[in-house]
């Protein structure tokens, strides 16, 4: 690492005066750096991006039809904690839930950045489809959004109401809301987009975002659903903290039990671990405190698409299958499957029986001419 | 008339056919297991991590169980009955068999080794094996054959809809597989009594009575 690479001591005394301690930013630097897949020798030169980024970024955030819970998720924090730090990077222009200005201000700052182009859209929520279902402004936030996404250098799309519309999309969707990738397609927009299922987001996932936006100048390598590989590359299932009581066959059986207490596996308890793909057990969140399956509740699959209705039952390992033909009568797989085979053994006694009252078996020649 | 022993079935197709009967039943009953675990594991327990190695032992032996079968059927020294399994010519002869098994007909045609609805039911089940390892593929998350790269199977769950969906499939492939038990068993015991030509235990022996 290079003398460039290293950081000036105003911008550390500048850190320590809010509170956070040269090492600690700098060892925060380092885990940043393992946490988009970098070796911690590169935490210095993360340091030195955040210091350099002189012209802070400028990010528009929306906020749609959501509760405003990744937005709870990053201001939440009780004291000033070094991902404020990268996060203070940004300059975030618009934010309806935080800013100061409303009305005509906060229009004016809407219209001033989409004049000024190259900004990062960050985008809470789902888009309602329906017309009239959700406005800001007297606009649509389908036209809301088609307006501030072209001048977009990207789109980043946080939480599940934003990638796919999460829980205000479940079944029946009244609203017909969709989410962030689909509108852009509607629209007709075409902007590198980065998608960021989980509900809430977790703040280190944006921060892995945009410390790698830093400091190569691009969005992630993505997977198939447009999601971070970093952050989304393997199942929560293969990195819990529970895994060796999956293995060994030790289970919750009831809440409240015995096996509970000794914190043994939440398979039969519904937990969608094994089907969802996030990095819960390993950045957790609260500031690493705890994360769902440590607090003993089984996951809900949130960070997989459509989770709300295809992880219906969240104490159930699968959801229920409509019956064809039986209109809205749902049944388990092992039902549907059981009643197969009790049809198919009923079937074979009623053609046993008519193949001894046909005397078949006791021709000499057999059924073949 | 005379009734000679004749061979049905070479070495090859019996050890392919109970092979795969073995593998199936493991693959059931370690199946069950992995879905709703039914016993519970003690301090030393690796029983999960063991059903699961068992499962993709025998799940390996299947894929690789026909890849076997479709040789034999193209290449095999002893019966190559690929033409058995012709989709059209089968089809032309479905109402004859399904006449006879409904009892409207007191005989049928006399086919070369499988009736058209049989044949029909072993090509269907070749296509449930496959439509079974890929959803299995798909749900495994590891490097299936060691050859494919993780998540290359990641299509699949797309298709269907979630990955909740590729399990609820991969379950109902294997109810079909004891459906396909319970009748295949059930017709081989009947046609044996009706016919008195030994195809029951031909599977073991591999010889079958012909009447000339």
């Amino acid at each position: 690492m290079g003398k460039k690479d290293e950081v000036s001591k105003q911008f550390l005394d500048a850190l320590e005066f809010r509170g956070i301690k040269r090492r600690d930013f700098l060892k925060y630097c380092g885990a940043t750096a393992a946490l988009i897949g970098l070796s911690e020798l590169y935490g210095p030169k993360i340091a030195a991006a955040l210091e350099k980024a002189a012209k802070r970024q400028p990010v528009i955030w929306l906020n749609f039809a959501s509760d405003s819970g990744c937005t709870e998720s990053f201001i939440k924090a009780t004291y000033p904690s070094p991902a404020e730090v990268i996060l203070d990077i940004l300059s975030v222009d618009y934010n309806e839930t935080i800013q100061a200005a409303a009305g005509k201000q906060a229009e004016e700052i809407l219209a001033a950045s989409r004049k000024a182009g190259g900004y990062i859209l960050i985008v809470e929520g789902g888009v309602p489809t329906k017309k009239g279902h959700g406005m800001i402004g007297n606009k649509e936030m389908l036209d809301v959004l088609k307006e501030m996404a072209g001048p977009a250098i990207a789109v980043i799309a946080i939480g599940s109401c934003a990638t796919d519309g999460g829980v205000p999309a479940a079944k029946p969707n009244p609203s017909q809301i969709i989410g962030t990738g689909e509108a852009l397609q509607r629209v007709g927009i075409s902007k590198p987009l980065v998608n960021m299922d989980l509900c809430p987001v977790n703040p280190q996932y944006l921060v892995g975002v945009v410390v790698n936006f830093l400091l190569l100048g691009k969005i992630p390598d993505l997977d198939s659903q447009g999601r971070p590989k970093m952050f989304y590359g393997q199942t929560i299932h293969d990195n819990c903290e529970r895994r060796a009581h999956f293995d060994a066959g030790r289970f919750v059986e009831k809440f409240g039990s015995q096996e509970e207490a000794l914190g043994y596996c939440l398979y039969k308890m519904g937990c969608k671990g094994p089907m969802t793909y996030s990095a819960c057990p390993k950045i957790q969140y609260n500031d690493r405190t705890s994360w769902c399956i440590k607090a003993g509740g089984p996951c809900i699959g949130c960070a997989e698409r459509g989770w709300t209705d295809k992880f219906a039952g969240f104490y159930e390992p699968l959801p229920g299958v409509k019956i064809p033909g039986l209109g809205g009568v749902e049944a388990g797989a092992d039902k549907l499957g059981a009643i197969a085979a009790v049809a198919t053994a009923a079937g074979i006694a009623v053609h046993a029986v008519a193949t001894a009252a046909s005397g078949r078996t006791k021709g000499k020649d057999g059924g073949k001419k | 008339m005379k009734e000679e022993l004749v061979k049905d079935w070479s070495l090859g197709y019996i050890l392919d056919h109970w092979i795969r009967v073995v593998a199936i039943a493991v693959l059931v009953f370690t199946g069950i297991y992995i879905h709703t675990p039914f016993i519970a594991g003690g301090p030393d327990s690796t029983i999960m991590a063991s059903m699961r190695f068992f499962h993709f032992v025998a799940a390996y032996t299947v894929v690789l169980g026909l890849v076997v079968r479709v040789y034999m059927a193209f290449k095999s020294t002893f019966d190559a009955d690929w033409k058995d399994f012709s989709i059209i010519e089968n089809l032309k002869n479905v109402p004859d068999v399904l006449a006879y098994y409904l009892f409207i007909k007191g005989s049928h045609k006399d086919y070369r080794k499988y009736n058209p609805l049989q044949a029909f039911a072993y090509l269907f089940t070749g296509i449930v094996i496959i439509f079974t390892a890929f959803t299995g593929a798909a749900i495994y998350h590891g490097r299936p054959f060691l050859i494919f790269p993780m998540e290359s199977f990641r299509w699949v769950n797309n298709l269907l809809g979630g990955e909740s969906y590729t399990r609820i499939w991969h379950i109902l492939a294997m109810w079909y597989f004891i459906v396909f038990l319970l009748i295949h068993v059930y017709l081989a015991i009947t046609v044996s009594m009706i016919n008195k030509d030994r195809t029951l235990t031909s599977i073991f022996t591999g010889y079958k009575l012909k009447k000339h």
